[in-house]
């Protein structure tokens, strides 16, 4: 341990002297604070917060990915180059002990860059509201949806599978699945009908209604509001743009066995447009001791058209369920992950590239995991036989890279909403315990058995 | 018979990206070096002296045959432990500087801290950087670096010096100052290996050499046995009248002999040497060569700081290694007749720098056959012996820095 400790001092030693983190540190510094002055969002103080968390967390995420992928290929390829390696691995260490030590190296390096960073973050974002007059209500509304961590709950999706079956083998009876979807494989045809069959049923007509059910609502405070976030879609766009609903949110099962009522009910009537996130704040009080909470919707009959709430979007639960600040710390922790996969990234890449190449890969690698998401998702639009060669081929390479803008924190932080304990450690375990570590072994195998003396040109 | 070092055909073919064989850097080469042998590869430049060291420390895989080091793998850390190192040139993290240098080496061999602190000190007196060893080990000159180098081979007391071209880009004292010290941890007990090819620093030094051309061993052998003339004689006297070297040609055309009769030349170092020391004691300003002006502080340094070289390497093999004893087969350094001027020359230098006695540079030039050893060996016996846990003969001599040294070695 003493040497693996050695090398890790060395390594950090390095990346301070030879000017390469000082750049970035000098950077951040002289950035954070300005952003904090400049980042204006749509004006409010809201937008201001929002703005100055998302360009803060992305710089400095991006800034030390950089910098990860630079000192962790940089460190082994000038040893390798500059032959330091010769005096070094002639010494009574083992090659792993050497890698290790790098890596650790840059690992501490990062902690400490990660923490610094995200505390001047924190620090603007906490203070920043104290140089705004803000009005009581500005502020209860910002403590509502910045300074929380909302959990979200959305509706489970029906299970449409029979019907769909039933639909199916009825229009392929009749012959009319040809006609409906001249091109498509049987597949594809099967999901376009689960859609549709699934948005039946976040549908009604006027005078109808919709019961949603969740189980295990858990705000962090019983004495706080909730927040049920829905949009309209409607078939025929109302003459003044709005539809009248009128909701109930409780524990509708107090209703239907016709027991003495424990927990309120909470009705709301309300005009709200069509295409818009609207939100409704209920007293906490409403959810069932079990956790159990209904939402229930009417489609009154001012409208005079059917209400269609999207499954992408179309209606969820939002509550309070941890502070702002451990939701931070956890953000910063996703940071953290990225960082340690980069750096074994960069190891790997090391131990057998020269420093542009390893360089050019490791950016490849991480930008390619930066847009994974969108690459993933473009396969989907394509035709039905290319989208199948690609997801047997480029795709199961995309979803082997860590998917970086799906766990980006400032998609959390921004809105609010919280990055659960349980999501964290899935992305632990799969970006550092699974992927990271894949790739260390690979760099572990490689660095041990080449002839370090040779250079790679 | 065990040995130091033993490669058993040892091969590298450099192959191109097809697998196809370009080069043989060394083909089926079988060496075999003793315990407390200093040991000397020659050869022309690429001539594979470099490519075998690289593949006995592991850093380049052979193609075929076994390399051994002290009897086991050199990438065995239980064999790297007991091995220095010194590359063609000083391959030195550029950003660190000379202590903290010694300390990250240190710390690779797990030395304990006490330990390290007291090798680190004395090393950087010994290599002359104590007075620099805050500046970065970048800004050296190539001949500081060579020393720093130096340092880091022997920070854990290596039984196995590997050394190659240990004295590029140093000027002739630092030369003369290495060549020292390579004699000098031979009669401790050290193996060396010595990788030149400046044939006069081998000369001076090895007890055995191997001449390497085209990755094989041309020529192997005792320098002596390589070197001498059979057949021919020379004799050195004190300058002696005309009428006697007539009396002695005479003698000699009876005897049917050529002879040939010269005054001997000094030898180019000693001369260099001297005249340096002498322009120090006059204090007289060099323009630039800043590395001669340190070299002199140098020993100037080793005179006051009597020993320290004692203190850098175990004491006599007999108490260290007794399982060596009978391996060793050491060839008297008396027999080989280089070393011995040499360490006259060492007495010089020392005795010559101030406040030592400025009147012992005159008497001291001409006189390559008087042994200085004594005083020169107990000038440095202290500082070994401190080194590895040895009472120090020589500390008494510096009271300023005896008491710190002991307490560290005995931590």
């Amino acid at each position: 341990m003493g040497r693996i400790w050695a090398v890790a001092v060395n390594t950090i030693r390095q990346a301070l002297r030879m000017k390469i983190a000082l750049i970035f540190i000098v950077l951040l510094l002289v950035l954070l604070p300005v952003l904090g002055l400049t980042a204006t969002g749509d004006g409010t103080l809201k937008g201001r917060l929002q703005t100055f968390v998302s360009y803060g967390l992305s710089l400095t995420s991006l800034l030390l990915s950089l910098l990860t992928i630079i000192v962790s290929v940089y460190t082994i390829t000038s040893d390798i180059e500059q032959r330091q390696i010769y005096t070094v691995a002639t010494k009574p260490i083992r090659r792993y002990q050497l890698l290790l030590g790098k890596l650790l190296g840059v690992v501490v390096l990062n902690v400490a860059l990660v923490t610094l960073f995200a505390g001047i973050v924190y620090g603007v974002v906490v203070f920043l509201p104290g140089f705004y007059d803000a009005s009581e209500e500005t502020l209860r509304q910002i403590d509502n949806e910045f300074y929380t961590a909302r959990a979200g709950l959305v509706p489970a999706a029906p299970d449409v599978e029979e019907e769909v079956t039933d639909l199916y083998n009825r229009l392929e009876r009749t012959g009319q699945l040809r006609e409906a979807y001249p091109a498509l494989p049987p597949d594809r045809i099967l999901r376009e009908l689960t859609l549709r069959k699934q948005l039946e049923k976040r549908a009604t007509g006027v005078g109808d209604g919709l019961v949603w059910e969740f189980q295990n609502v858990r705000p962090l405070d019983p004495n706080q509001s909730i927040f049920i976030r829905f949009k309209y879609d409607v078939a025929v766009e109302p003459p003044n743009g709005l539809i009248y609903g009128r909701w109930q949110i409780g524990d509708m099962r107090q209703v239907r066995y016709g027991m003495d009522f424990k927990t309120p009910i909470w009705p709301e009537d309300r005009a709200d447009p069509v295409r818009t996130f609207r939100e409704i704040e209920v007293p906490a009080r409403v959810i069932a001791d079990d956790g159990y909470l209904a939402v229930g919707f009417l489609n009154v009959p001012a409208n005079s058209t059917t209400v269609i709430f999207p499954i992408e979007d179309g209606l969820e639960i939002l509550y309070k369920a941890d502070t702002f600040t451990s939701n931070f710390i956890r953000g910063t922790l996703l940071i953290l992950f990225r960082l340690i996969f980069l750096a074994c990234l960069g190891l790997l890449a090391a131990s057998f590239l020269s420093f542009p190449v390893a360089i050019l890969f490791c950016l490849v690698i991480f930008f390619t995991g930066t847009v994974s998401g969108f690459v993933l998702e473009s396969f989907e639009q394509l035709s039905a036989s290319a989208w199948q060669v690609y997801s047997y081929t480029i795709g199961a390479l995309v979803r082997l890279l860590p998917q970086f803008d799906k766990y980006n924190p400032t998609a959390f932080l921004v809105p609010g909403r919280l990055i659960a304990w349980s999501m964290l450690g899935r992305v632990l375990l799969l970006m550092v315990g699974i992927q990271a570590f894949v790739l260390l072994v690979l760099a572990l195998i490689v660095f041990s058995f080449r002839e370090l003396a040779r250079i790679v040109i | 018979m065990d040995y130091a070092i033993e490669t058993i055909s040892l091969t590298k073919v450099f192959s191109d990206w097809w697998g196809r064989a370009k080069a043989y850097a060394v083909d089926d080469l079988n060496l075999q070096i003793r315990y407390n042998e200093v040991y000397g590869l020659l050869g022309p430049n690429g001539s594979g002296k470099t490519t075998t060291i690289k593949m006995l420390l592991g850093l380049l895989h052979p193609t075929k045959g076994h390399a051994l080091l002290l009897g086991g793998d050199g990438t065995d850390p239980k064999i790297n432990r007991r091995i220095g190192f010194l590359p063609e040139e000083s391959y030195l993290y550029r950003f660190l500087n000379a202590r903290e240098t010694l300390d990250f080496y240190g710390r690779l061999f797990g030395l304990a801290p006490n330990v390290r602190k007291m090798r680190i000190e004395a090393l950087l007196e010994m290599v002359g950087l104590r007075a620099v060893a805050s500046r970065p080990v970048g800004m050296y000159s190539k001949g500081m670096a060579r020393r720093i180098g130096l340092a880091q081979a022997l920070i854990n007391d290596p039984d196995l010096l590997i050394l190659d071209e240990p004295t590029t880009g140093l000027d002739p004292i630092g030369t003369r100052q290495i060549k020292d010290l390579i004699i000098k941890l031979a009669e401790r007990g050290k193996t060396i290996l010595l990788c030149s090819h400046l044939l006069a620093d081998v000369e001076d030094v090895c007890d055995r050499i191997a001449i390497l051309y085209g990755g094989r061993i041309q020529a192997e052998g005792q320098v002596r046995e390589l070197l001498q003339q059979s057949g021919r004689r020379q004799i050195v006297t004190s300058d002696v009248s005309d009428e006697a070297v007539n009396k002695i040609r005479g003698i000699l055309e009876s005897e049917n002999a050529e002879c040939e009769i010269t005054s001997p030349m000094e030898k180019l170092e000693t001369f260099f040497i001297n005249t340096v020391v002498e322009a120090q004691q006059q204090a007289r300003p060099t323009s630039g060569a800043v590395s001669t002006t340190q070299i002199g502080e140098f020993l100037m340094a080793e005179k006051s700081q009597a020993g320290i070289l004692d203190k850098l390497v175990s004491a006599p093999v007999s108490e260290d290694k007794p399982a060596e004893s009978p391996a060793t087969q050491r060839i008297q350094p008396s027999e080989v007749p280089a070393p011995e001027p040499d360490r006259n020359l060492l007495g010089e230098l020392t005795k010559s720098t101030p406040p030592a006695a400025t009147e012992q540079v005159g008497p001291a030039k001409p006189a390559p056959s008087e042994v200085a050893e004594p005083q020169d060996r107990k000038v440095r016996q202290g500082v070994l012996d401190a080194l590895t846990g040895k009472t120090p003969p020589a500390t008494t001599e510096r009271p300023h820095e005896g008491p710190k040294d002991e307490e560290a070695a005995h931590g």
